[in-house]
């Protein structure tokens, strides 16, 4: 059976309503233009437009199929009062054809009810949300079809009269869930929304009367935004590891720049130098109306002192960290790294890369075997004269090159790790042999038999470092 | 004699030019007299950039010239950040730490293509708390050179590049350079004490191609058994030119 998903005012206006049955609908409406509904596509305009309205606060959550929900906590006074903000983000919808509604309260539940149900553009004060739901139906507590139409059956209307009712009777009559819906929409509970990036505090704005697109333009307001922010994380004592540049073309799209750094700062100096060389990757379409600023990864830093006794001594702070963050933001974060052990015996697994500036985790290097300086990604297969089993090879061929080995040590047998072997088989097949090996010019190489002899698969030998 | 003596001093009025306002560096000794001596200031310039290349496939591994530049700049680990530019990522850490390296305070940044990895060196080598800076690049330009030696100068690092052609294939010309030093670096087959079975400690054949205000020489060095010993090598021979180059003589006519 085919059913209206949707309708617009003038539809509603003439007594149609969503999951109307399309026959009736159109025994009443005969003239009723419709088209297929598209969910698909619906759920990504709304994730479009979740993506536009991080121009009002970094923490939007879609709600699926017609909502989205914005935490605007420490961003409103960027426009004046959460009144002004409310109008200004209606009035920018209106301007791009979106019909929408909106109300500002301190809860989720609350806000989606007056926004749906209430009288219109509702700022509710904090802590009046019972007040101020009171008078508003049941279905805006956000309740299942059924228990909705429960409730409604039993004449309980409106939200105060379910509020009255104690609390265990509610519970025992129509389910935890209502309690909760209730709760929620008071602010009595907490709830966990499905925000496209977490709430932060830590974000600034800056807002044209002009659209600006030259270069020099955008190099100006990435600077004064950064001053911005980094004035305000000076005065809290806090530092952040990463920023997120966004400039919002008239458009509606968003250009985002993002950058890391290998210790939490707040100097504008350097949030901008490491801006600057992205700039030009900025695309202004037709110029660009806001540009936000959100500071991530913000822990307290606080003020450094310079000690006496290391004056001579540069901090890493000064020194390299700056020298990190520009290699990083250039070569991109996987190119700069340092090297820490881990307990593995493999060779290939004794190492992991760590951010260069991260603590150390003070675990040694295992410095009882010798090692190569150099280990090859992938071992390098060489053909080889080996006398009998667990020798050493005499004479082996690499890169075309034949050496005679001069001295050799070993071998170092290193099994696979037990704990990767499915359980059960315990047949050591996957051993390796480790040879350190000299040629006769006294150049060095490790290298490895792969199997045992007599096995059912013949051994190889493989060259896997040097030095 | 006088003659001498007004000789060095203006030797040394001319290595002040060369510096700039600077005052004399400090340097790492190698600790024995016949190379100390002919290095200016008794050792490895610090504040300067030095250059090492292999030869063969050893250009396009630069493993032994590695093992020789880590054990030689270790008495910079205790100094400040230590970075390491690599066209390929071949570095094994725990091969680092086995010589006594800091190999977990090591900076390791891959470079995309060879011009930016000596933009990358130049910038480590300018940044002030860097104690060292590590290059694989394929041949430094005189341009190149000078750029690095400015950076040397404005920062407080020495820079080691490891000539290197990471990927093989044809190298380009050898440049004139414009490294405080320049060094060949060659495997040398290891004597262990007699008796003692597996390797002994590794040798080089090492040659000093160019030095300014010193001279040239060529050794063989071996690695000192003891990692934290005072000086990373010990000299079991002094070469003279001719027993640089007859060892790979006699190995392409046998």
């Amino acid at each position: 059976m085919r059913r209206l998903h949707a309708v617009d005012d003038a539809a509603q206006a003439l007594g149609l309503f969503a999951g109307q049955k399309a026959t009736d609908a159109m025994a009443l409406v005969p003239e009723l233009a419709t088209d297929e509904a598209d969910p698909a596509g619906d759920a990504a305009a709304l994730a479009a437009l979740a993506l536009w309205c991080v121009r009002f606060s970094p923490a939007v959550a879609a709600d699926p199929p017609d909502g989205l929900l914005i935490d605007i906590t420490g961003v409103a006074h960027l426009w004046g009062g959460e009144a002004a903000m409310l109008d200004d983000l209606l009035a920018r919808m209106a301007r791009q054809g979106i019909p929408a509604q909106g109300a500002v309260a301190g809860s989720a539940g609350a806000a989606w009810a007056l926004a749906r149900c209430g009288g219109g553009r509702d700022v509710v004060p904090p802590g009046a949300e019972a007040e101020w739901l009171a008078p508003l139906p049941v279905t805006g507590l956000r309740l299942e079809p059924q228990t909705a139409a429960q409730l409604l059956r039993l004449g309980l209307v409106r939200v105060g009269q379910l509020a009255a009712i104690p609390r265990g009777q509610l519970a025992r009559r129509f389910g935890a869930r209502v309690l909760t819906r209730l709760d929620q929409a008071l602010a009595r509970a907490e709830e966990a929304l499905a925000f496209r990036r977490p709430a932060t505090p830590w974000f600034a704005r800056l807002a044209f009367a002009e659209p600006i697109s030259a270069p020099e333009d955008l190099a100006r307001a990435s600077r004064d935004i950064a001053a911005c922010l980094c004035a305000r994380l000076v005065a809290e004592g806090q530092g952040a590891g990463r920023f997120e540049l966004a400039f919002h073309r008239l458009d509606g799209r968003a250009e985002r720049l993002a950058i890391g750094l290998s210790l939490p700062g707040r100097s504008p100096d350097a949030v901008t130098r490491l801006f600057a060389p992205m700039l030009e990757r900025v695309d202004p379409g037709f110029g660009i109306e806001v540009v936000t600023l959100a500071a991530d990864r913000v822990e307290p830093l606080p003020e450094r002192q310079a000690s006496l006794a290391a004056i001579g001594e540069v901090a890493r702070e000064d020194g390299v960290a700056p020298l990190v963050d520009r290699l990083a933001n250039r070569l991109g974060e996987g190119r700069v790294w340092r090297a820490e052990a881990w307990p593995s015996h493999i060779p290939e697994r004794a190492v992991v890369r760590r951010p260069p500036l991260s603590a150390a985790d003070g675990r040694a290097w295992a410095r009882d075997r010798p090692r190569p300086v150099r280990l090859f990604a992938r071992p390098e297969p060489i053909e080889v004269t080996a006398p009998i089993p667990d020798d050493p090879p005499i004479v082996f061929r690499w890169r075309g090159t034949l050496r005679r080995v001069r001295r050799a040590e070993g071998p170092e047998r290193l099994a696979e790790e037990w704990w990767r072997r499915p359980p059960g088989e315990t047949a050591p097949a996957d051993a390796r042999d480790y040879y350190r090996v000299e040629d006769e010019t006294g150049a060095r190489y490790w290298l490895f038999r792969d199997r045992l002899y007599g096995g059912e698969v013949a051994p190889k030998w493989w060259l896997h470092g040097l030095g | 004699m006088p003659a001498s003596s007004t000789l060095a001093a203006l030797r040394a009025e001319i290595a002040a030019l060369e510096r700039g306002a600077r005052p004399a560096s400090a340097v790492i000794a190698l600790g024995d007299p016949r190379v100390d001596g002919r290095l200016p200031g008794g050792g490895l310039a610090l504040g300067a950039w030095h250059e090492f290349a292999g030869e063969g496939l050893e250009l396009e591994t630069a493993a032994e010239s590695a093992a020789f530049v880590v054990r030689l700049a270790r008495p910079l680990t205790g100094r400040g950040e230590l970075v390491w530019v690599l066209r390929r990522d071949d570095l094994h850490a725990p091969g680092l730490a086995g010589l006594g390296f800091p190999a977990e305070r090591l900076i390791q940044v891959c470079a995309r293509d060879e011009a930016e990895a000596l933009a990358v060196m130049e910038d480590a080598l300018r940044t002030r708390g860097v104690a060292a800076v590590f290059g694989e690049v394929e041949a430094v330009d005189l341009t190149a050179g000078r750029r690095l030696q400015l950076a040397c100068e404005q920062g407080s690092a020495t820079g080691f590049v490891l000539r290197r052609r990471p990927f093989g294939g044809r190298g380009r010309a050898d440049a004139s350079s414009a490294a405080a030093t320049r060094w060949t670096v060659a495997p040398a087959p290891s004597e262990p004490a007699p008796g003692e079975p597996g390797l002994g400690a590794p040798r080089w054949r090492v040659g000093l191609e160019r030095c300014r205000g010193g001279r040239t020489g060529a050794w063989i060095f071996e690695a000192a058994e003891d990692d934290d010993a005072a000086h990373p090598f010990r000299l079991v021979a002094e070469l003279g030119d001719r027993d640089v180059a007859a060892p790979e003589r006699l190995r392409l006519a046998g």
